[in-house]
């Protein structure tokens, strides 16, 4: 007797109607890379799984003006090797930095927000361009931002019968940088120790007049860092500042957290993290 | 269920549960033995397959998810009279093989990155074998038969 049934949508209008079936309790499945692993260990709590993975409404990747669109089964690879994302730094290195290659041909960027991992890779990048989520259900659409969607470690504000379908997220000033760092045991196949996504730009005078920092695996839930940023805003991005900026983000991540048993290591990885993220989004 | 998809090159229609994985499928309904189940949660790429001409974990793909797909193993790699192909030579000659078990894997993705290109370089075939685990060769060898075959393959080409 197998432990699930597996049916794969064709649309998102059928895949929110497989979803919503009150009938059996469906989830969605998209490149598998979490839930392989979490069906191999635990007993599924779900009788169907649908396979969202090739609706091709969920694929896009576009400009639309001054927003880019984004689809949630888009996979790493397909993120890190279209032409319409290269400008977003943060985007692409955070997609490059995922797994291995075979990893990132099957993880989607709609898989990694949903099953929201603290040490998701993508959620500091997502933040850090403001990108918002957009959901969709029998009943209706809604969106909120991905830093909201987010309430905890594995958790998000996905409701029954809802679906992650797209992201979109508005374009960077013009001039601006943005670049993400992440810390692991090694290069690939790594899980973050923790990451840091930085966008930034420096006007005429040297000053910064444009920033965000977004710290990943160092919050329960992914937010920018807005008290780092009031710090460097009109500032010339002196060494001094930058330490102080790597600083500051120790002591708001420790206001969050308060300190736990990896505070003595993460407090001072993440003032090098973000001081070096900021570094190549500024400077 | 009925899973139907083109496997190393045929169309193979095979009725099995829905939820095993491709590698079980492959393994014990289709008794294509040559993709192995190392660590099953996608770290190790000793069941590395090409499925649509991307690399993927085959421990890590749903089986119905390979319907309609196109599927390429182990099996799928070899010279036209069913010895060894040039790669497989040279993972011979370069001696990239010791006990063997991620070696399946290891061509799998030699081949998935020489589909994209024939003129990587040392640092692209290391990033090519990121999620590719052996714990016996210490890699070089691995990194020095592809790179040896990129530069026969182009040698061909010209």
């Amino acid at each position: 007797m197998p432990r699930f049934d597996y049916v794969r949508a064709g649309s998102i209008a059928e895949a929110l109607q497989l979803l919503g079936d009150p009938a059996l309790v469906s989830r969605p499945l998209a490149g598998g890379t979490d839930v392989l692993v979490y069906v191999r260990h635990e007993k599924s709590p779900f009788d169907r799984l649908v396979d969202i993975s090739r609706v091709p409404e969920m694929k896009l990747i576009e400009r639309l003006g001054d927003e880019v669109v984004v689809g949630a089964s888009v996979t790493y690879t397909e993120a890190a090797e279209s032409p319409v994302l290269q400008e977003f730094g943060c985007l692409m290195e955070a997609c490059l930095s995922i797994g291995g290659p075979a990893i990132r041909n099957a993880g989607t960027l709609g898989g990694n927000v949903a099953n929201a991992a603290a040490c998701a890779d993508s959620l500091p990048a997502l933040v850090c361009l403001d990108a918002v989520a957009h959901l969709a259900s029998l009943t209706g659409r809604r969106s909120l931002l991905v830093s909201e969607l987010i309430t905890g470690a594995n958790r998000t504000g996905i409701q029954k019968g809802e679906l992650l379908t797209h992201f979109t997220f508005p374009v960077l000033p013009a001039g601006a940088r943005s670049a993400f760092t992440k810390l692991g045991r090694r290069n690939a196949q790594a899980i973050s120790r923790l990451s840091m996504a930085a966008a930034g730009r420096i006007d005429a005078h040297g000053c910064v007049d444009f920033v965000r920092l977004s710290p990943g695996a160092a919050t329960p839930q992914p937010r920018r860092f807005t008290e780092v940023e009031a710090l460097l805003l009109g500032q010339e991005p002196t060494d001094e500042l930058l330490a102080a900026a790597g600083k500051k983000t120790a002591e708001v991540m420790i206001g969050i957290t308060g300190r736990r048993w990896s505070t003595q290591y993460k407090e001072v990885a993440i003032q090098a993290l973000a001081e070096r993220t900021l570094r190549r989004a500024l400077c | 269920m009925r899973i139907e998809f083109r496997l190393n090159n045929k169309l193979v229609a095979v009725d099995a549960p829905p939820d095993i994985t491709l590698l079980d499928l492959l393994r014990d309904y289709l008794d294509l033995t040559g993709a192995k189940e190392g660590c099953a949660v996608g770290e190790c790429g000793a069941c590395s397959v090409i499925m649509d001409g991307r690399l993927v974990n085959s421990c890590l793909v749903l089986a119905p998810q390979a319907a309609g797909s196109e599927i390429v193993t182990i099996e799928g790699i070899h010279a036209p009279d069913g010895g060894p192909n040039d790669m497989q030579e040279n993972f011979i000659t370069y001696g990239a093989v010791q006990c063997g078990i991620c070696i399946p894997g290891m061509v799998m993705a030699g081949e998935a990155l020489l589909s994209q290109t024939l003129n990587p370089s040392r640092e692209e075939i290391r990033v090519a074998l990121a999620g590719n685990l052996c714990r016996c060769t210490g890699y070089q060898q691995i990194v020095d038969a592809i790179e040896a075959t990129a530069a026969q393959r182009r040698a061909v080409r010209q």
